[in-house]
């Protein structure tokens, strides 16, 4: 009896688990107002988001229950996801005299296509508030609520710091690649804190300073083995997020929010830092 | 009859497990609904995204039908404050470049309009709490506006208690902390523009004692920027900047519309001066095979 009565136990303790998993989703209740100011220039545009999937091996699997078949209502993470896509696909200027890179490096880091830039990924959404987001060799990235809810005290729930993410574990795909490991730490980066990075205790990286157009557009992906030629993850992320800010014709609340992103990274993530910092400080 | 209602300890466990069950099937069916409109079918057989609502326009078509430098009025006492500033946020958060003058002019002309900046400080108060984009465009307006009492309430601001603990990540960043650096920041760059006495002693306070290197970064550019006798700033500066930190006095900063020529020019003197920063080579291992396996879809559709 007792035997049967664990047996059942384990059973439903295994349902409700089961259950649990299906229900864990971002908060699906709002979306900040960058979200919306970027989405509102689109207003859903279903050919995007019926390109995107492909384009970054998106799976009905991984996203149903966080709105892949209800990808315009833009309080669901699918919709957020391909919103970001958006943003980096069509709204950087491409101005080799002005821009760190451009439209093609940024979409072939983010892009599930293998490449020059990395071997074939997909995106995945995840729970786990303990990231933003996650390159799981030898081909999953993974972003995280972080990114999505607008009831979380996060800085980084807007269209441009998710895509920047995209960025950020796009180019570990990108470290697997080439053969780096990104550091000392287990995270693939350096431990820290560490010179002038204050992450404590993985999450440090260095900054490899290059002028503007020293890589011609394409050319992102290429390194010389030293470090007169190279990107760290949080490099890319800082510089895609200063196009954004200084580069394109995003809304001026995507810009506002890519540009805080980008200046708190480059002050602190970096043992080498700063990075390049964004913009001039005039409050607008 | 009876037996069958009878409530033992096995039959309740027996009916939690179907009610899991239940949860579970009616649950991922509720979040596994097919769209109400179909659309074209993909290339693969997995089943393609959908949405409820028809297709609409292309952007470039809604973008050119947007009217454009029609900023809100800023105007009224109130309700009727609290109501225009919230329609003018709501449209600078959508305008673009071209429209960046509209707002700074309309920003000027309510100076010394105290309800209007009351009415602004409430919604970035409300907007701290649920909505952290909203927060930082409504601080970067307040700041542009430069009123005194504008700046008390920055002063305030900044001097919030800067959270200890948080929500951790797996690298150490708290982002409860991040969050609030970057608002804080912003209010910096208010305080910084507002180019007073009192207003510059704050900021080089915070250069010295705030707790984020977010801000403290912030508080050396932006004082910098802000004043007109830069070498006359420097030193200054060079006295509330923390140990360690000097370098941030020199940070590389790429300013909007600024050419390569320029900024490269600037990139060659930091690192003559800093040699320090240059990383060393990046430790390289094993190279993985490259694929050419993945489907490539076609290019994105047309804007």
């Amino acid at each position: 009896m007792n035997s049967k009565r664990t047996k059942v136990l384990c059973v439903m303790l295994w349902l409700i688990c089961l259950s649990a998993t299906a229900f864990g989703v971002c908060n699906q209740a709002q979306s900040s107002q960058a979200e919306r100011d970027l989405w509102n220039e689109h207003g859903c545009w279903q050919d995007f988001f019926l390109w995107q999937y492909l384009a970054y091996g998106v799976r009905s699997g991984d996203w149903s229950n966080r709105g892949y078949f209800d990808a315009c209502n833009v309080n669901l993470e699918y919709p957020k996801h391909w919103n970001a896509s958006y943003l980096l696909t069509y709204k950087l200027n491409d101005n080799l005299a002005q821009s760190w890179h451009g439209t093609i490096d940024y979409r072939a880091t983010a892009e599930a296509a293998s490449s020059n830039f990395h071997n074939s990924i997909y995106h995945q959404a995840t729970d786990d508030t303990s990231i933003y987001g996650a390159f799981n060799p030898p081909d999953q990235v993974q972003t995280s609520c972080l990114l999505y809810d607008n009831n979380k005290p996060s800085a980084n729930n807007n269209p441009a710091s998710r895509a920047g993410d995209y960025m950020h574990e796009g180019w570990h795909a990108w470290f697997r690649r080439y053969g780096y490991n990104g550091g000392g730490g287990s995270c693939g980066h350096f431990t820290g804190p560490q010179g002038a990075c204050t992450m404590d205790p993985c999450g440090c990286d260095y900054f490899y300073f290059h002028g503007v157009g020293a890589y011609a557009f394409g050319a992102m992906w290429e390194n010389n083995g030293t470090a007169s030629r190279f990107h760290s993850p949080n490099q890319v992320q800082v510089e895609f997020l200063c196009d954004i800010a200084d580069q394109s014709s995003a809304p001026a609340s995507v810009k506002t929010a890519a540009r805080a992103d980008a200046n708190a990274r480059a002050n602190g993530r970096f043992i080498n830092g700063p990075g390049y910092r964004c913009g001039d400080p005039r409050p607008w | 009859m009876s037996q069958l209602l009878r409530p033992t300890r096995s039959r309740w466990l027996l009916l939690l497990t179907l009610f899991a069950l239940a949860a579970l099937l009616v649950g991922s069916a509720c979040y596994r609904q097919q769209p109400a409109v179909s659309n074209r079918t993909a290339p693969t057989e997995a089943p393609t995204p959908g949405a409820r609502e028809p297709a609409g326009p292309s952007p470039s078509r809604l973008l050119a039908n947007r009217p454009r430098h029609n900023a809100p009025a800023l105007n009224g006492a109130g309700d009727e404050a609290r109501r225009s500033v919230s329609a003018f946020i709501d449209w600078a958060g959508q305008s673009i470049d071209e429209e960046h003058d509209d707002a700074r002019k309309a920003l000027e002309g309510v100076r010394d309009n105290q309800e209007i900046v009351k009415a602004f400080t409430e919604e970035i108060t409300r907007a701290q709490k649920t909505d952290h984009s909203r927060a930082l465009l409504a601080l970067s307006l307040l700041g542009e506006i430069r009123s005194p009492a504008g700046q008390e309430f920055l002063h305030q601001f900044v001097n919030q208690p800067f959270p200890r603990e948080g929500t951790r990540t797996q690298e150490g960043e708290i982002i409860e902390q991040t969050a609030l650096a970057t608002l804080q920041a912003k209010a910096i760059d208010g305080l910084a523009y507002m180019h007073n006495e009192r207003a510059d002693a704050e900021v080089l306070r915070q250069v010295q004692e705030h707790p984020s290197i977010i801000v403290r970064a912030e508080a050396i550019q932006a004082y910098l920027w802000n004043q007109q006798d830069k070498e006359a700033a420097r030193r200054t500066l060079s006295k509330y900047i923390r140990k360690g930190e000097e370098r941030y006095l020199d940070q590389l900063t790429r300013e909007q519309g600024e050419q390569a020529d320029s900024f490269n020019r600037k990139l060659e003197a930091y690192l003559k001066a800093h040699p320090e920063v240059i990383p060393p080579a990046p430790e390289k291992g094993r190279e993985e095979a490259k694929q050419d396996d993945s489907p490539r879809p076609p290019a994105p559709p047309a804007f």
